[in-house]
């Protein structure tokens, strides 16, 4: 069975990628911040883009379930705890990013008892807390009688949801209403909080008077809005692609994308008007910024990360007559949004910090370095298999993704991105093996300049010069898989998405329900949709 | 007794750009590469043949509003009251680095743990004497991962010496001393003579003045 052969590769891939990233994380635990290519003067680098990235995610579909639990939006309901699934472990990867991040990480526990009312940081972990203690109640009392009705399963299904009623049995309507009640509360609560947690987290930024970049009131609003837009656009996505294929699939999905344009179009505008008011204004110390995120050497992050990727293609796609009806590419379209904010964290965090404060201070001293790391042989062979499985298990992920749409341009498409994920993955694993340094650079001539993006040895001497060692990138990816893969076990162990009480599942959900939506509708397997669904399966 | 408020005077018709104050600097703190409390700005200023080099020694403004000391999450940076000397607790310090992003003089280090010769030689690994504690400079242990900053050298002021930077002078550029006592040399200089601060606008109040 093909279908089969794919679900093990797709484990298989996450696994090896985890693995690895679990060894770098090892390393940066052992070795300490010396792994990185962080510099004094540029301190934040990757790894805490991701962290903004992480929490924006979170909040942003933390805040789309509140539209249909507050809001009463009651349309988007199919999405609810997908989006606070979701949100929970966004949340949880951004707090791991933020860990890494720190020089003494074994200190992180402190901020609970130094307390600081005047850091902005520090009122934040206590939003985090807040938000994560309403977040989870919230989904579980969504889930609650679907948890008390899977737990009669058998196997590790029935086993996990047994653990997670906490002993609750009561099945009745009234006690649905009552959880319905008490979830729209915590949602109130949510939404300030949610509001703060990012908006806070915009605003540890903005309140930074000495990089005039942030310090703009607009600031934390460009980080709702964009998290409103990678949240909608992630959970678009895995709607889109992965949820139940029930009648109102498709205008649902064509609803949210239309949305997510929106909160897209937006974040544009906001952007726009702050490069405006920034290049108007000239301050040096602020259109150098914008200068060395729009021309510098990593000016395609902002060009074709932001823009093209993050916002071209996908607003094309879904407000395009054609395209904008077919969920597949209304999902697609959100993949690339979910991917391109990837490069507004960046160009968030990095470029001010290229731009000396005063001039002169960056080169008045020697402060380039680069990441330093003790590497063991055996970590090499070690690599060297985990770059083979992997390219192994991509490489038939990758055909069996392919072989899903129908139209051979589509298939291509497919393809195409497929292997282009494939050699990303590459270069930073020859990275790590040490191609494309200098020293191998002189030897084999032009590829020093390919893997640039991976390594900042090739500028070494310059300070105002950042791009993540190979051990950010591999412990970041790690983190990353780690948070597919717990996202995946939580879709297939938990009733995510809303169950038919008279037909109680028997075999978990697939999380590769998008085989069966281009060819033949949606496979029965889990008895959780609609007979609609079921009618058309058979 | 009154609160005393250090400060320096850097006189920058007397500064050579000699970096002596930024070797004394590193001997006195052992300070590892990449980071260096004092340090020279240098500028060449017109074309041949009308050159001037133009030096600007920086070093923490341990300022009046320090903006570094309140965005701390665990307020492990602060400023002392009995002498407005900035600080930094490394045993609190968490070592996010949000304080570096607010310093505007980028006046703030971060201790990577990176030493000058592998494995560490006997100097390197020996305690630096900041805020006159004993600290041998091991990898895991503090000040590695922690934020470091200009003490004013503390230690030595605590003795009744001089920071290394000003004692070390040739020329006498540096003068150190309390600016809340009319009668110090450094009172009656910033009183006297014209200078500046950096970045004034800021309203960060630096207590390192310029004399031109
Ligand atoms: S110069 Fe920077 S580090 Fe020193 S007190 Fe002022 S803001 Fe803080
Ligand atoms: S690096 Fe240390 S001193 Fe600086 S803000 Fe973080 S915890 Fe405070």
């Amino acid at each position: 069975m093909k279908n089969k052969n794919s679900v093990i590769a797709y484990w298989t891939l996450l696994s090896v990628v985890a693995l690895v990233g679990l060894a770098a994380i090892a390393l940066r635990v052992f070795q300490g911040m010396s792994v990185t290519n962080l510099t004094s003067l540029i301190p934040w680098g990757l790894w805490v883009a991701f962290y903004i990235y992480f929490i924006g995610l979170s909040a942003g579909s933390f805040l789309i379930s509140t539209m249909i639990y507050v809001f009463d939006i009651k349309r988007f309901e199919p999405i609810g705890r997908i989006a606070l699934f979701s949100a929970f472990v966004a949340l949880s990867a951004g707090l791991v990013f933020i860990l890494l991040d720190l020089g003494h990480m074994e200190r992180f526990w402190t901020v609970f008892i130094n307390r600081s009312s005047t850091s902005v940081l520090e009122w934040e972990i206590h939003f985090y807390n807040l938000y994560l203690a309403i977040l989870l109640s919230e989904l579980w009392l969504l889930m609650r009688r679907d948890l008390i009705r899977r737990s009669a399963q058998p196997g590790l299904v029935g086993l996990v949801c047994r653990l997670l009623t906490f002993g609750s049995k009561d099945l009745s309507d009234e006690s649905a209403a009552n959880d319905m009640r008490m979830v729209k509360i915590l949602g109130m609560l949510g939404v300030p909080v949610a509001i703060g947690v990012h908006g806070g987290t915009g605003a540890i930024f903005a309140v930074v008077k000495a990089r005039p970049y942030w310090y703009t009131g607009l600031f934390p609003l460009i980080f709702i809005v964009s998290a409103l837009a990678s949240g909608g656009a992630l959970l678009t996505f895995l709607y889109a692609y992965f949820g139940h294929k029930d009648e109102q699939h498709t205008s649902l999905v064509v609803a949210l994308g239309k949305m997510v344009g929106g909160f897209l179009a937006l974040d544009l505008v906001f952007m726009g008007s702050e490069l405006l008011v920034g290049f108007y204004g000239g301050i040096p110390d602020h259109v150098a910024v914008y200068r060395a995120m729009m021309f510098g050497p990593f000016w395609y992050v902002f060009w074709v990360g932001q823009l093209l990727v993050g916002a071209l293609i996908p607003l094309t796609l879904i407000f395009n007559k054609y395209t904008g009806k077919i969920s597949g590419w209304v999902g697609a379209a959100s993949a690339l949004i979910v991917l391109g904010i990837v490069g507004v964290r960046l160009n968030i965090v990095i470029p001010p910090f290229t731009v000396p404060l005063m001039p002169g201070v960056d080169t008045a001293y020697p402060l380039a370095r680069f990441a330093a790391f003790e590497f063991k042989d055996w970590y090499l062979a070690a690599f060297t298999v985990a770059i083979v499985v992997f390219l192994l298990a991509a490489g038939l992920l990758i055909r069996h993704l392919s072989q899903l749409p129908t139209r051979p341009v589509e298939r291509w498409l497919a393809r195409a991105a497929g292997l282009v994920v494939m050699l990303g993955f590459l270069m930073m694993g020859l990275r790590f093996l040490g191609v494309g340094t200098p020293v191998t650079a002189s030897i084999m001539g032009v590829p020093a300049k390919l893997p640039l993006f991976f390594g900042g040895v090739l500028r070494a001497n310059d300070p105002s010069f950042y791009s993540p060692s190979a051990l950010e990138w591999l412990s970041s990816m790690g983190v990353i898989a780690l948070a597919v893969m717990g996202f995946s076990l939580g879709w297939l162990l938990l009733p995510l998405q809303e169950e038919h009480p008279s037909e109680p599942s028997t075999t978990p959900p697939s999380p590769f329900h998008f085989k069966s939506s281009y060819k033949s509708g949606y496979k029965s397997g889990n008895g959780e949709m609609g007979t609609q669904a079921n009618g058309e399966s058979l | 007794m009154t609160k005393k408020r250090y400060g320096m005077a850097i006189d920058l018709r007397r500064c050579v750009g000699c970096e002596a104050c930024t070797v004394a600097c590193k001997q006195e703190n052992h300070t590892p590469p990449g980071v260096a409390y004092a340090k020279v700005i240098k500028e060449e200023v017109g074309e041949f043949p009308h050159v001037r080099r133009h030096f600007l020694p920086v070093l923490c403004n341990h300022c009046e509003n320090p903006p570094c000391v309140p965005v701390c999450p665990v307020g492990a940076t602060w400023k002392r009251e009995e002498d407005g000397i900035v600080v930094i607790d490394y045993d609190i310090c968490i070592g996010c680095r949000y304080c570096m992003t607010a310093c505007p003089y980028g006046a703030r280090y971060f201790d990577f743990g990176d030493n000058y010769n592998q494995p560490q030689n006997e100097f390197e690994g020996r305690s630096s004497p900041e805020y006159g504690e004993d600290r041998p400079r091991q990898a895991g242990s503090s000040p590695i991962g922690n934020v470091r900053k200009c003490t004013f050298c503390l230690h030595r002021v605590a003795r009744g010496e001089q920071p290394a930077c000003v004692l070390t002078c040739m020329p006498r550029a540096r003068i150190f001393g309390d600016l809340n006592d009319p009668e110090s040399e450094i009172a009656r200089l910033v009183a006297e003579r014209r200078g500046f601060r950096l970045k004034e606008e800021l309203g960060t109040e630096p207590n390192v003045f310029y004399l031109e």
